[in-house]
């Protein structure tokens, strides 16, 4: 059974379904210029003031998108019964995991895209290849936790609540290394290596244990 | 030689028993029908065998294996056409397909074979969404003979599939051994030479000609 190709393809049936249906990625792109739109507003952002503001506003719009994003990664499956289909075939459960991962990830990195421009528009922040480095970086990690835990609340009525109860603390790592490295692109005191070799870490970390558990989430 | 051999199968949805104790062995191209009332147990039964749902007691030998252990190699052998079509509504019925081929891992020509043989040819480019129930649940039955499953598992497949349901799951089960649970009697003795008729998780008498289960 070739992982890969299952991966791939769970990946790819999941995008191609978002492209036609267009459910989530431009409510999401609306959600995050929104939010924004609301930090410029409620801070009183000058420029003396935009570099270290626009940090936090980043982090708090991509973390509210993400638990949107990753929260409804199984749920239609679930509800219309083509979960168990893919389940009952012989593919690898780690391999499924990894192609909604994969999926979920480049939506969140498309939502991103919005996100970025939005951020050095409202906030007049240099837009830089580190910020959007320690930006991907980020989105890897929490898009691996945040499918696995997606997956273990997929079948309890209460997911809503319970995934950013499960996904959050489990996120703060990576949002502290990922905080402290756009601060660092941003000019603002703090060591950018450092915060991405720990954001390549954690995403190392989080990548293999979420690999291992997915076997066992998924395949009861 | 026989492909399923059941011993004591009994599953408990918390303290309610919905299946009590099932031995059933079925050789290798037998049809059995699954009949009973709602709530009998069916359902139950067919993801057991199917290797979806997990007894909470039992033994289930599938083609030599035992099933609570290597059921993931068991799913090359096993065909299964749940109660829901389980399909992707924004995909066609060819991709559907395509991606099951995928992760079943068999070619891909293997879609259009299977929506041929099921009648869904000129829809193939249709969304699943937009198809009508009766094709939806072809397109499942479709997608369930992908891998060419020695064991084919039907849950009530000829819901909404019209008046010649016989003769399409006549030639789907044909060279296969079949497990399928229906309330229609008549397409019961139909297709399937044996019966075993549930009542609340047990199994009962004849309700047509039965030889069943021992």
């Amino acid at each position: 059974m070739n992982a890969f190709r299952v991966a791939v393809a769970v990946a790819r049936k999941d995008l191609v379904s978002e492209w036609r249906t267009r459910e989530l990625v431009p409510a999401l792109a609306q959600f995050i210029i929104l939010a924004l739109l609301i930090g410029n507003f409620a801070f009183q952002v000058d420029s003396r003031n935009a570099t270290a503001i626009a940090p936090g506003v980043l982090w708090l719009a991509l973390v509210f998108a993400g638990l949107v994003a990753f929260g409804r990664t199984f749920t239609a499956e679930r509800e219309q019964a083509s979960f168990e289909a893919m389940l009952m075939t012989p593919a690898s459960p780690v391999a499924i995991f990894a192609g909604k991962a994969l999926a979920a990830g480049a939506m969140l990195v498309l939502c991103e895209a919005a996100l970025l421009p939005a951020l050095s528009l409202f906030f007049g922040t240099p837009f830089s290849l580190d910020l959007v480095a320690a930006v991907l970086l980020a989105t890897v990690g929490m898009a691996v936790l945040g499918v696995l835990f997606a997956a273990m609340v997929a079948r309890v009525r209460a997911r809503e609540l319970l995934l950013p109860l499960l996904t959050l603390p489990l996120w703060i790592p990576i949002i502290i290394a990922g905080a402290t490295a756009v601060q660092a692109a941003f000019g603002l005191p703090g060591s950018y290596q450092e915060a991405i070799g720990l954001l390549i870490d954690f995403d190392i970390l989080f990548v293999v244990l979420t690999s291992l558990a997915a076997r066992f989430v998924l395949d009861e | 030689m026989s492909l399923v051999v059941a011993n004591g199968i009994a599953h408990r949805f918390g303290n309610e028993l919905a299946l009590a104790g099932i031995d059933l062995v079925l050789d290798t191209g037998e049809h059995m029908a699954v009949l009973g009332d709602n709530g009998a147990g069916k359902t139950t039964l067919l993801r057991v065998l199917a290797t979806a749902l997990r007894p909470t007691a039992g033994e289930l030998k599938i083609a030599g294996l035992d099933a609570l252990r290597e059921k993931r190699r068991l799913r090359h052998y096993i065909g299964f056409v749940a109660h829901a079509p389980g399909l992707y509504p924004a995909l066609s019925a060819t991709e559907n397909l395509e991606f099951f081929c995928d992760l079943q891992d068999v070619s891909r020509s293997r879609a259009p074979e299977a929506l041929e043989m099921l009648g869904l040819g000129a829809v193939a480019r249709r969304r699943a969404g937009e198809l009508s129930r009766g094709m939806q649940q072809r397109l499942a039955i479709a997608r369930s003979i992908l891998h060419e499953p020695r064991l084919l598992i039907l849950d009530e497949p000829d819901a909404s599939l019209g008046a010649d349901a016989g003769e399409l799951l006549g030639d789907v089960m044909r060279d296969r051994t079949v497990v399928m649970a229906t309330h229609d009697h008549a397409l019961a003795n139909r297709l399937c030479p044996r019966t075993l008729l549930l009542k609340h998780g047990r199994s009962h008498g004849t309700p047509t000609r039965l030889s069943v289960v021992k």
